[in-house]
C-alpha cells in the first residue's frame, strides 16, 4: 500500500467529487421509465387509497415506475407556484386550486395536453372539455393544458333536524331561490327559544379566504341574473346593467343577512374548512359548499349521515332552472418535465373510462366521474341507495351547468384569487359603503385585471 | 522574437515578481506553506455554504423583485397600500410598547426573593414554546362565537364580549398584544441581563444622594441601559418587519385583509395569486427601511460608548 499524502487525499477526494457530479445525470437518465407525481391529499382517507391503487396498477400494466408524493392542497400550492417559478418540476401534477391551470396556461408554463385528453374526448362533458381548454398568451389561443379528472358542484347542506327542531318540515322547503333561501331565517329565533344559543339559520361563507367564499357569491349572482358576468370569449361586462344589478343584489342579500345576524359573525374570516365545521357542530342550519366532503366527513356516523339533506341549486325566481357551476380538477404536466412520455402514458390510462371510474368510486362519490355516460351506467353514481350521492351527481352532470369563469379568463382567475367581490361585502359590513359603491369599487379592480390578460379571438 | 525582445521581456518579469509576491503575502496573512493549504480546507466549506446559503438566495430574491413593473401593479393593489400603513403601526407600536414594558418588568423581575424567580420562570414560558401552536390557541381562543375569552366573560359576568377578530382594529389590536405577550419575555431577559452588570456600589452611593425608585430608575438605570435599549430596540425592529408568524395565525390577515403586513401579503401574492416575483416584490418594499436601521445598529455596535 503506498503512501496517501494529503495533497494526494484532497486531490483524490475533488477528483471523485467531480465524477459524481458529472456522472449523476447520466444514471438519471438512464432509469427514463420513471416519473415524479404530485397529487392533492383528499379529505377522507379512501381517496388516497384509491390513488395508491391507480399508481400500482398503472405500474403493473406499464412496467414504469412512478414516484409519487400525496400532499394537502393548500402546501401543494404552494409547492407547485415555487416549482414552476424554479423549473424544478415534477412531470405530472393535480393542480391544487382553480387559479393555477388558466394562469400558468396563460404564461405558457405547462405541456398541451390535447393529445391525451383526445384520447377520451367524446367521453368527457361539455363542461370538463371547456374548464381545460385554456388560454396561452405566447401561441395566442386556446388550447388543453389540463385533463379533466373530476368533477364537483356546489350542493347546499341541510340538517333535517334543526329544520324539525324549528318547527318547520323538510317537505315544505321551496324550490324558488328567494323562497327557498329565506325559508331558513325564521328557523334560527326557534332553534334559539330552545337554548341554542349559538345557532345560526345560514353558514354563508362570506369572506375573503379560500374558494368558498367565490362559490357563494357567484351562486347568488347567477341566481339573480348575472350569469354573463364573464363570457366564453373570455370577456368581463362590468357594463352591462343586468350583470350590474345581479351583483348588487347578491351583495345585498348576503351582507343584509349577515349584518342581521342571520350569520356566525366570525364568518368573515373563514376558510374552506370552517364552514364544514361550523355545520358539523350545528352552528348553522344551512350551508353551502362545494363537492360532497361535508356529509362524507360524517359517513360513519350513520344517524348524523342520514340527518343531513343534501340539496341542489333551486330554481330561480322566475320558476327556470339556474345552472350550478361546475369545477373541474385534473392533471398537468409542466414544462421542463424530463420525462413527459411516462406522464403522458399515466394519464391516458388514468382517463380511461373504467380506470378513472374505479378511482373516483374509491373517493366515494365527492368527486363525480366527468364523463356522463359512465355515471349513468354504473348504479354506484345514481341508483346505490346513498342519501345524498345520487343528488350531487345530477346536479354536477346532469342539471344545467357551467363552468367557473376561470375556464374563460385567466383575468377571472385572478379576480378570485384577490377575493374582489368578497371584498366588497366586507367594504359593507366593515366600512359602511353602499352594495351600489362596493360594486363599482370592485368591478374598477376587475376591469383593471382583465386589461392584463387580454384574449384575441379566434 | 530577436535578443533584445527576450532580455526586455524577462527584465519585466522580474520587476513585476516583487508585486506578486507582495499579492501572494497579502492573500496568505502570516501563514506558510502546509499551513496555508490547510487553512484552505477549512474555510472553503464556510464560504461554499455563505455563497449558496446566503448570497444566492439574497441575489435571486433581488433578481425575482427587479422588474420595475412588478412595483407598478403593488402600488395599484389596494392591499399593499393597507399592509404598508399596518406594518408601520405593527412596529411603531407593537415594538416600542413591548420593549418599554420589558424594561420596567425587568426592574420587578430583579426583586430579590424566590417567588421572583418562580414568578419568571412561568412568564418565560410564551416565548419558549413554539410559536404555530400557541398562536393557534390564541386564534381560538379569541373567537367571538365559542373562543375562551367571550365564554368567559358570558359566564362571569353575563356579558357578551366582542368579535375580537371580525373587526379591522380589533383584530389588529389583537394581533399587537399577542405579539407583545410572546416576545416580551425575551426582551425582559436580555434587560435583566443589563441590569444585572450594574455595579451595586452605583446604586449605594445614590443611595446616599437620597436617590432610589423612580429617581434611580431615571439616574442609575436608564442612561446605563440606554444603548442597550436602543440596539435591542432596532434589533428588535428589524425583527418585526419579517414577522409572519403573528399576523397570520392570530388574525389571518382578516377580514378581509385589513391587518396585513409586508411579511404576509408576499406570501399571500406569492401563493394566493400565484405570482412569487410580486410576493418578493413586496418584502422588497420593506428594504428602504431595514437598510438603514441596520446601518444605525452597526454604528452603534461600533461606537457604543457605555459598555454592559
Amino acid at each position: 500500500m503506498g503512501y496517501v499524502s494529503r495533497r494526494s487525499l484532497l486531490r483524490a477526494s475533488l477528483g471523485m467529487a467531480a465524477v459524481g457530479t458529472l456522472a449523476r445525470p447520466h444514471i438519471a437518465n438512464a432509469a427514463a421509465k420513471t416519473a415524479t407525481v404530485w397529487w392533492t391529499q383528499g379529505f377522507i382517507p379512501s381517496e388516497d387509497t384509491a390513488f395508491r391503487k391507480l399508481v400500482s396498477d398503472y405500474e403493473k400494466a406499464s412496467g414504469n415506475t412512478l414516484n409519487y408524493s400525496i400532499v394537502p392542497f393548500a402546501p401543494l400550492r404552494q409547492k407547485e407556484v415555487s416549482a414552476v417559478t424554479s423549473g424544478v418540476v415534477p412531470d405530472v401534477m393535480e393542480d391544487a386550486d382553480f387559479s393555477f391551470t388558466p394562469l400558468n396556461a396563460w404564461a405558457d408554463k405547462l405541456v398541451d395536453v390535447s393529445d391525451i385528453v383526445d384520447t377520451q374526448k367524446s367521453k368527457f362533458s361539455d363542461i370538463a372539455l371547456l374548464s381545460r381548454n385554456n388560454y396561452n398568451n405566447v401561441t395566442k389561443q386556446r388550447s388543453f393544458y389540463g385533463v379533466p379528472m373530476k368533477s364537483a358542484a356546489v350542493p347546499f347542506h341541510i340538517w333535517k333536524s334543526l329544520v324539525e327542531k324549528g318547527g318547520a318540515k323538510v317537505s315544505d322547503i321551496p324550490n324558488k331561490w328567494d323562497p327557498f333561501i329565506d325559508f331558513f331565517k325564521p328557523l334560527q329565533a326557534k332553534l334559539r327559544e330552545q337554548g341554542m344559543r349559538h345557532t345560526y339559520s345560514y353558514g354563508w361563507e362570506v369572506s375573503t379566504i379560500g374558494v368558498d367564499p367565490i362559490n357563494t357569491f357567484n351562486a347568488f349572482m347567477i341566481a339573480y341574473g348575472g350569469k354573463d358576468l364573464v363570457t366564453k370569449d373570455g370577456k368581463l361586462h362590468a357594463q352591462d346593467p343586468q350583470v350590474r344589478e345581479a351583483v348588487i343584489k347578491a351583495l345585498t342579500k348576503l351582507t343584509t343577512d349577515y349584518k342581521d345576524g342571520y350569520v356566525p359573525p366570525g364568518v368573515v374570516n373563514w376558510n374552506d374548512a370552517d364552514d364544514n365545521n361550523a355545520f358539523h357542530s350545528k352552528l348553522c342550519v344551512i350551508d353551502f359548499d362545494g363537492s360532497l366532503s361535508t356529509e362524507l366527513a360524517l359517513i360513519h356516523e350513520k344517524e348524523q349521515y342520514d340527518d343531513i339533506l343534501t340539496h341542489g341549486i333551486p330554481l330561480g325566481n322566475d320558476g327556470k332552472p339556474l345552472p350550478a357551476q361546475v369545477g373541474i380538477f385534473g392533471a398537468v404536466i409542466p414544462k421542463g418535465a424530463k420525462n413527459v412520455d411516462v406522464a403522458k402514458e399515466f394519464l391516458k390510462y388514468a382517463i380511461e373510462p373504467k380506470v378513472l371510474n374505479e378511482y373516483l368510486k374509491g373517493g366515494l362519490g365527492r368527486w363525480a366521474i366527468p364523463m356522463p355516460e359512465v355515471a349513468k351506467n354504473d348504479p354506484f353514481w345514481l341508483h346505490s341507495g346513498d342519501p345524498h350521492r345520487a343528488t350531487y351527481i345530477e346536479e354536477t352532470l346532469f342539471g344545467p351547468t357551467m363552468p367557473l369563469y376561470e375556464a374563460y379568463s385567466p383575468a377571472a382567475a385572478q379576480v378570485n384569487a384577490e377575493h374582489v367581490f368578497q371584498v366588497a361585502w366586507a367594504d359593507i359590513v366593515n366600512n359602511g359603503m353602499t352594495p351600489q359603491a362596493a360594486a363599482d369599487k370592485a368591478f374598477k379592480r376587475a376591469e383593471a385585471i382583465f386589461a392584463k390578460y387580454p384574449i384575441q379571438q379566434a | 522574437m530577436d535578443g533584445t525582445q527576450v532580455f526586455q521581456t524577462a527584465s519585466a518579469a522580474t520587476q513585476a515578481l516583487p508585486g506578486l509576491r507582495t499579492r501572494r503575502r497579502f492573500w496568505r496573512g502570516e501563514l506558510r506553506g502546509s499551513e496555508y493549504t490547510w487553512a484552505l480546507a477549512f474555510v472553503i466549506p464556510y464560504v461554499v455554504v455563505f455563497l449558496v446559503f446566503v448570497v444566492y438566495p439574497v441575489a435571486f430574491g433581488l433578481w425575482m423583485g427587479s422588474e420595475p413593473k412588478l412595483y407598478t401593479e403593488l402600488f395599484d393593489d389596494p392591499v399593499y397600500q393597507m399592509s404598508i400603513v399596518n406594518t408601520v403601526l405593527y412596529l411603531a407600536i407593537a415594538v416600542n410598547v413591548k420593549m418599554f414594558l420589558a424594561l420596567l418588568l425587568s426592574g420587578f423581575f430583579m426583586r430579590p426573593g424566590w417567588w421572583t424567580k418562580a414568578l419568571l420562570m412561568v412568564f418565560v414560558l410564551p416565548w419558549a414554546v413554539p410559536s404555530m401552536p400557541i398562536f393557534t390557541s390564541m386564534h381560538w381562543m379569541l373567537n367571538g362565537d365559542y373562543g375562551f375569552i367571550n365564554n368567559a366573560l358570558w359566564t362571569i359576568f353575563h356579558v357578551n364580549g366582542p368579535a375580537w377578530l371580525d373587526s379591522r382594529w380589533l383584530a389588529f389590536g389583537s394581533v399587537i398584544v399577542c405579539y407583545i405577550w410572546k416576545w416580551m419575555p425575551f426582551w425582559t431577559v436580555i434587560f435583566i441581563a443589563g441590569r444585572m452588570a450594574i455595579p451595586q456600589e452605583i446604586y449605594d452611593a445614590a443611595k446616599v444622594d437620597g436617590a432610589t425608585g423612580v429617581r434611580a430608575f431615571v439616574h442609575i438605570n436608564f442612561p446605563i441601559l440606554a444603548n442597550l435599549y436602543l440596539v435591542c430596540t432596532l434589533l428588535s425592529t428589524i425583527f418585526t418587519v419579517g414577522d409572519f408568524n403573528t399576523p397570520f395565525f392570530i388574525s389571518g390577515g382578516g377580514p378581509a385583509f385589513s391587518t396585513y403586513v409586508l411579511a404576509t401579503l408576499g406570501i399571500r401574492d406569492a401563493f394566493d395569486l400565484s405570482q412569487p416575483r410580486l410576493g418578493v416584490a413586496a418584502v422588497m418594499t420593506a428594504l428602504p427601511l431595514v437598510i438603514p436601521l441596520v446601518i444605525l445598529l452597526m454604528r452603534k455596535l461600533k461606537t457604543s460608548q457605555v459598555q454592559l
